[in-house]
């Protein structure tokens, strides 16, 4: 009987999590799929989630679990028995029929046993090959690096205080029966080294949004105060330009949705909690629906420089700045800047993959996301027979929103069981 | 025998009136690789951009006749020159895709007994260099390489786009600089025109885009321009000394045909690639020669 | 231009005319002018047009244009005809295809400014010189002639262009516009 099956969750983002700890909260099993080594995907770069502002992990409507600040996945995704948490995972193959697929897992080595791992830190002391990927990571362990194996990893093999490590562990092959699919497979963020107008890729200076994120997030390395990156000096004028590979034919035809309020949450920590550091903002249309119109108007108040335009021409200068002409239309002249760091707001692809599981599954593809299987009904979350989707693999989605479909993808599936 | 690549070479009007060194280049490197060029019979000027702007049946009409009798004999046109590659490309593109307008020019064509079907693809001769011979091939006959001298390349416009007509990617030019020796200089306004086509509309303005862009390069690092145009070569070439006569601005980047490059490379005569027609004096990239 | 409004009874109720700012009239264009175009080669995407201003942005020499590349895009779907085959700015046009190139939404910005070209020609409206460029294709049958043959023989080269036609061109333009533009100019 299929009910009795667990549901298989692809990726363990903000999506993927929500579904996989509401499914094991109602009493059904979940396995949960991530590719990469610590859940959270792309949102565990955001040191600061909008709406809220807040840890990602701590949306409102996750209060009411006990003990969950900052905490609230840690214990659910590695203490509720009803999870199956697969981390270096993928899925390879997908057969059977709707109701009782099989699935093949190539499950990765588990060097570290996140249930032992108390982040002690004494490998870390020992050798390069463990690193800890961020105090937020999930699971809660030190991951390990295996082509990086020296003496000083096997000593901390032996030495470990909790024996969580295993230097030995092997990829295995699991096959399971699932009842449904939910696909949480997140996006990727365009990195636009096609675009020649930007230089990316050519120039250290030239970053996109998430590695911003990474450079101001109090976590990382400089404790959030932003460096360049090509000489760690403290930067001083920042410029980003929106729309880029979004709203493009040539790229991606739709709007990435969040790359306008994801430019001002990241402009309004520059400018209100960085010192001395100057933002400008090239657009063609800010696009702040709903809610997030305060960040533009909290942008403005905080001097934030808007430029209604397009970037000319960027050359390099010798110090590691770049002197940037940008054409604005709404004064019909061209402007010169000199920056220290320029933030391309990037489109938000489908990550590598989703063709192939759009392919394998019949699914629909929506400019390359999964596509909803009867776009007719308000179904956005069924995406096929016993198959849901949720959060950015539908396309550009934020964070409560993901959450929003996660939740309304476990209730499909809740109710088909009745 | 079946495997020398045969083409139509079509001259253009600019190339043969202007740049001999440059066609002569080109037939020895052709020789030097086995490339069968044949001088296309009864074809003259593609008539240029102004053409296109005044006249888009005229302009449609003498190319596509130039495209309908090369497809008599099946072979691909090589062209030297940007301006012609551009018209030719953009033509066939264009008719092969438009089939009212394919009409009207044929019932022209026919007269002549020529139509226009779209089966032959006209084609740069430094596309075709990469394409049916290759680096690999290319490098093995090399004899003098350069000594990693920096070269910026200007492609020109009509070489790079639109891209979905001209189908050519910066990397085959790169490709074939790297092949002979020298380096590739990367500069901010690559992409950026030379001038050459306002030249009879505003002469100054023509001056200062190759300003622009001969700062960009010498900036960069260059000591040499390439360049796969007769349009473009003359007005990088020429314009440096006007800037010096005008405005005592000196640049002394010498404009090198590519097959000027190659042919050096190949162990060629400077006499034999023209290099004495270079308004810029250009011998000083015999130092770089090694081998 | 002066445009003289009528006052009907309807303004004279409402206040004051509104001549200060001298609107154009959007009755007196014509707005047939975006058909027009989007039928011409490669116009169809005209309409695509979200007025970003890339093409302004990746035009080298937009700067010293009255009217940018966006603007006149902009006066294209409005319908002022007779402002944009009039600009010296199609004329201009270095036709590198920068604008074409990066435009986002595929709008084919030099091949329509070719179009505009066309469309002011037939209405004679040609700078003199691009007129005597037209002339010489006439009348030589090619842009430039070989002058100094010695040069090519130095180099191993047939003095004259082996295959070398003019009448081909001459021919074809004596039945199309050229020619009657070059009359006319005469």
């Amino acid at each position: 009987m299929s009910a009795s099956n667990p549901v298989l969750i692809i990726g363990a983002g903000v999506a993927g999590m929500t579904a996989a700890v509401e499914l094991a909260d109602s009493g059904i099993k979940a396995v949960l799929v991530e590719r990469q080594e610590t859940v959270g995907g792309n949102a565990l770069d955001l040191y600061k989630a909008f709406p809220t502002d807040d840890c990602f992990y701590c949306f409102e409507g996750n209060r009411w679990r006990p003990g969950i600040r900052k905490c609230f996945y840690r214990s659910a995704l590695i203490d509720q028995p009803n999870i199956s948490l697969k981390m270096n995972s993928e899925v390879n193959t997908i057969s059977g029929t709707p109701g009782q697929f099989t699935v093949t897992l190539s499950v990765g080595p588990q060097y570290i046993d996140p249930k032992k791992c108390t982040m002690c830190g004494l490998c870390l002391e020992k050798s390069k090959a463990f690193h800890l990927i961020s105090p937020q990571c999930q699971p809660q362990a030190v991951v390990y690096n295996p082509s990086i194996n020296d003496d000083g990893a096997k000593q901390a093999e032996e030495e470990c205080p909790t024996k969580a490590i295993s230097l030995n562990a092997q990829p295995t092959e699991e096959i399971i029966k699932v009842s449904d699919i939910i696909i949480a497979t997140g996006y990727h963020e365009m990195k636009p080294v096609n675009m020649d107008e930007y230089s990316y890729g050519k120039h250290p200076n030239i970053i996109t949004q998430l590695e911003l994120a990474k450079i101001i997030d109090p976590n990382g390395e400089s404790n959030g105060v932003p460096l360049k990156p090509s000489d760690g000096k403290p930067v001083k004028r920042v410029m980003m330009v929106q729309c880029v590979g979004s709203r493009d034919e040539n790229y991606y035809p739709y709007c990435s949705k969040i790359c306008c309020v994801f430019a001002l949450k990241h402009a309004n920590i520059l400018m209100q909690e960085r010192d001395g550091v100057q933002v400008s903002v090239v657009y063609m249309d800010i696009r702040t629906y709903d809610r997030y119109e305060r960040y533009y108007h909290t942008a403005r108040e905080s001097g934030v420089e808007f430029i209604r335009g397009r970037v000319s021409l960027i050359q390099p200068r010798e110090d590691g700045s770049l002197d940037i002409v940008v054409y604005d239309s709404l004064l019909n002249k061209y402007l010169k800047f000199s920056v220290d760091l320029f933030v391309l707001s990037s489109a938000l692809e489908p990550p590598e993959g989703t063709n192939k599981l759009i392919e394998s599954l019949g699914l629909k593809s929506a400019s390359g996301f999964v596509g909803i299987a009867d776009p007719k009904t308000e179904n956005e979350v069924i995406v096929g027979d016993h198959i849901y989707a949720c959060g950015t693999a539908l396309g550009p989605a934020e964070v409560p929103e993901s959450v929003t479909q996660a939740r309304a993808a476990v209730s499909k599936i809740l109710q088909s069981r009745k | 025998m079946s495997k020398v690549p045969v083409f139509n070479l079509y001259m253009g009007c600019s190339v043969p009136a202007n740049y001999p060194n440059y066609e002569a280049a080109m037939l020895k490197v052709a020789e030097t690789y086995d490339i069968q060029l044949e001088y296309m019979e009864g074809v003259g000027c593609c008539g240029s951009p102004n053409l296109r702007a005044i006249d888009y049946l005229g302009w449609l009409t003498i190319n596509a006749r130039t495209l309908a009798i090369a497809e008599k004999n099946g072979h691909d046109i090589v062209t030297p020159c940007n301006g012609c590659f551009g018209s030719l490309k953009d033509v066939y593109h264009f008719l092969k895709h438009d089939a009212n307008y394919r009409k009207q020019v044929n019932d022209i064509l026919k007269k002549d007994g020529l139509e226009f079907k779209g089966t032959i693809t006209p084609r740069h001769f430094v596309e075709a260099l990469y394409t049916d011979i290759g680096i690999e091939e290319i490098g093995k006959k090399i004899t003098k390489p350069l000594d990693g001298v920096g070269i910026a390349i200007h492609y020109g416009c009509h070489l790079l786009r639109p891209i979905d007509v001209t189908e050519f990617k910066p990397e085959f030019l790169n490709d074939l600089i790297q092949a002979t020796g020298a380096s590739v200089v990367e500069y901010p306004l690559w992409k950026q025109c030379c001038g050459a086509t306002v030249l009879p509309v505003d002469e100054n303005l023509a001056i200062r885009l190759a300003r622009d862009k001969l700062k960009s390069m010498k900036e960069s690092g260059a000591e040499f321009i390439a360049v796969v145009c007769p349009a473009c070569g003359n007005q990088l070439d020429l314009q440096q000394l006007g800037l010096k006569e005008s405005y005592g601005e000196e640049f002394n980047l010498p404009v090198l045909l590519y097959p000027q490059i190659l042919g050096l490379a190949l162990g060629m005569t400077e006499e034999e690639v023209g290099l004495n027609m270079n308004r810029v004096p250009a011998d000083s990239i015999l130092n770089h020669l090694t081998g | 231009m002066v445009v003289v409004y009528p006052m009907t009874e309807m303004d004279e109720q409402s206040g004051p005319p509104i001549t200060l700012i001298d609107p154009i009239d959007m009755s007196k264009l014509d707005t047939k002018f975006r058909e027009q175009i989007k039928s011409m080669p490669n116009g169809e995407e005209l309409s695509a047009c979200f007025a970003c201003s890339t093409c302004t942005a990746a035009c080298p020499i937009a700067n010293i244009w009255q009217y940018k590349p966006h603007q006149l895009i902009r006066m294209i779907i409005l319908g002022m005809k007779e402002e944009v085959l009039s600009s010296n700015e199609i004329w201009l046009c270095l036709t590198c295809f920068q604008c074409q190139e990066r435009c986002p939404q595929k709008v084919r910005v030099t091949d329509i400014f070719f179009d505009c070209k066309n469309l002011a020609a037939e209405e004679g409206k040609v700078p003199p010189n691009i007129i005597g460029l037209g002339k010489e294709l006439l009348e030589k049958g090619q842009l430039y002639t070989v002058t100094a043959d010695w040069e090519r023989e130095d180099l191993g080269l047939e003095p004259a262009v082996p295959g070398l036609s003019v009448d081909s061109m001459k021919n074809t333009l004596k039945k199309t516009r050229t020619n009657k533009l070059v009359e006319g100019g005469e």
